[in-house]
């Protein structure tokens, strides 16, 4: 019993000694587990914008082809907020309150309220500050009298700076809402 | 006897095992493994410096961004480094073992014409042996594309995770004066326009494919939601309605996007199938509500609001609607980015009048700032391994992109100098 185990270890011996030169030579590694991995890349061209298909025209401006809405735009003077608020100030009431006298004496003319916001916020934020100001805007305006139907509203967020400056005096004016008279 | 033989037995397992002796990483910056990255070499053909000069731009943007390497300075290199030999039996690695390094990089190249074969190999100068052995077939063109998938390779093969570097980054530019939709290669290489909208185009999200990007727009006069597929150009409307329709993320599966709605006359979260119908409403309150972001099991979404006073980040259950703060500090928090692995959120935070980026884990513990010094810090997002996050600096005037190592470390800008770039978002591997 005893011989057949120490013939087995043997045999285990002769037989790890035997490979065990060719693993010194070339520790881990074959000719053929070497084989690199092979990538066919065949790159999906993304689509961009084709630059040779656009001309000048984009974006034309309406109000500069009706007289009527040129005035309205003169007459509808734009309002002011303090920094993160979408309150009305009292300067901003009166602004508004000359703004519902010319709407109610020009029933034919619709405005959309902008809302804008400084830079200095996040954009996403402004956004949404943006909205408040418009909102608020358009809910004084039809507290005056003025039907909502008449009033839209938009917010540009920080998007559209009056002025692209970066100090208190830019951020004072971007801090707004306008007026935008369609028919 | 028996003692004898156990011995021998052991002493031999130890010589088998030896060529295996794993190299292990746990995280960026941890630790750096002294690497020598040779010049790749011309297979029987005149060399081309252009393609040469375009592998190591690549190769050292990507590895050194990687922050696991210390370099072996190349004017050390013996004569190993002008050898073909591909195969590691053919690798002096006594040389590189003499100049300190544990691993080696060494490549070739054919080019005939626009036909482009790339070789690249990572082998372990210590153990003898190759790590990661790769051929890339294609064209000329798509040579940067086969060096950022080698070294997503090369981190796999070295810490158990593919690299993001083969990711594009989608982004928001002013070049043509306006807004529009980019496409760039993750170090900022080959920027291509996407959309020509001339209005402003916002905040884009990539599907969890990569083939699709959700944006706002005011295309049609309101900030409407828009998806484009990239490779047929392809262009709609998911969600116009009335008011705001921006912020919109995919969720991780590409199912459902989270995004905010106005149409209530009050900023919500809103979820939304991938088609553009309501699933569901995910906030209710009469503050302003904005800036979702999924936590990769799809369950929770960290966002944006003011309903205690300042904007700081919420999280949401969507089980049970119920509402919990995470940031208490601070007061001004924007844009939170959950990370895709899932243990953290990086967000932009106003302190000193200046946006800078923290992140914080989602039970609210463990909050620090990631970056410092002048520019805002805006828009953080993750890479898709968790390993890296992509903002907007904008200390020089304008807005431009910078990478840097999710630990706040190795930032390095990456969009066009001057350029005013925003918004930017990594997609996953192409």
């Amino acid at each position: 019993m005893k011989n057949w185990t120490g013939m087995f270890w043997l045999l285990l011996v002769v037989l790890t000694l035997a490979l065990a030169p060719g693993c010194a030579k070339k520790p881990a590694t074959g000719g053929n587990e070497e084989q690199p991995v092979v990538t066919n890349v065949s790159d999906k061209d993304v689509s961009g914008v084709d630059q040779s298909g656009m001309s000048g025209s984009g974006v034309t401006d309406r109000t500069g082809q009706d007289a009527g809405l040129q005035a309205a735009s003169a007459a509808l003077n734009r309002i002011h907020f303090a920094f993160d608020q979408f309150s009305l100030s009292g300067e901003a009431r009166r602004t508004l309150t000359a703004n519902a006298d010319y709407l109610r004496a020009n029933p034919g003319i619709k405005v959309k309220i902008e809302g804008h916001c400084d830079e200095r916020g996040s954009d996403e934020y402004n956004l949404a500050l943006g909205e408040r100001r418009a909102q608020a805007t358009k809910d004084y305006l039809a507290s005056l009298g003025i039907s909502s139907s008449r009033l839209m509203t938009i917010s540009y967020g920080e998007e559209k700076p009056l002025d692209p400056a970066s100090n208190e005096a830019a951020w004072a004016k971007n801090r707004r809402a306008e007026f935008s008279p369609a028919r | 006897m028996w003692y004898r033989i156990l011995t021998t037995l052991t002493i031999l397992m130890l010589f088998a095992s030896q060529g295996a002796a794993e190299i292990e990483i746990r995280a960026p910056g941890q630790q750096e493994i002294p690497l020598a990255v040779t010049r790749f070499l011309a297979i029987d053909q005149a060399r081309d410096r252009g393609v040469e000069e375009e592998i190591d731009q690549v190769l050292q943007f990507d590895l050194e961004l990687a922050g696991l390497f210390e370099f072996i300075d190349p004017r050390s290199f013996l004569t190993d480094a002008g050898k073909l030999g591909l195969v590691s039996i053919d690798v002096d690695f006594q040389e590189w073992r003499l100049l300190g390094a544990d691993l080696v990089i060494k490549g070739a190249y054919r080019l005939s014409g626009q036909q482009l074969v790339l070789e690249a190999r990572l082998f372990d100068a210590k153990g003898r042996r190759l790590l990661n052995g790769r051929r890339y077939v294609g064209q000329r063109k798509d040579l940067r594309r086969m060096v950022h998938s080698f070294v997503d390779q090369t981190l796999l093969s070295l810490t158990g995770e593919l690299g993001p570097f083969s990711g594009r980054i989608a982004y928001v530019s002013k070049t043509t004066g306006r807004k529009e939709l980019y496409l760039m290669e993750v170090d900022g290489a080959q920027p291509i326009r996407l959309t020509d909208h001339r209005s402003i185009v916002l905040n884009p999200d990539f599907s969890p494919n990569g083939r699709d990007v959700i944006f706002t727009s005011y295309k049609n006069g309101n900030p409407d939601l828009f998806l484009k597929e990239l490779f047929t150009g392809k262009e709609r409307v998911l969600s116009s309605r009335s008011g705001l329709n921006v912020g919109g993320r995919y969720d991780a599966k590409g199912q459902r996007i989270a995004l905010t709605l106005s149409k209530d006359k009050n900023p919500e979260i809103y979820l939304l199938h991938d088609t553009g119908g309501i699933e569901k409403r995910a906030t209710r309150h009469w503050s302003i509500d904005i800036d979702p972001s999924w936590a990769p099991g799809g369950d929770q979404i960290v966002f944006v609001s003011n309903r205690r006073g300042n904007p700081h980040l919420f999280i949401t259950d969507l089980q049970n609607d119920d509402v919990r703060r995470l940031t208490l500090k601070g007061k001004y928090d924007a844009t939170p980015a959950w990370s895709p692995k899932g243990d953290r959120i990086v967000f932009s935070r106003r302190i000193e009048g200046q946006f800078q980026v923290f992140q914080i884990r989602p039970d609210g513990s463990d909050e620090r700032q990631l970056t410092f010094g002048p520019g805002n810090k805006e828009h953080p997002r993750w890479s898709p391994d968790s390993r890296f996050l992509i903002y907007s600096n904008d200390k020089t005037g304008v807005k431009e992109l910078y990478l840097m190592r999710s630990d706040g470390t190795g930032a390095q800008k990456v969009s066009a100098a001057g350029e005013d770039a925003s918004h930017p978002v990594w997609s996953a591997r192409w």
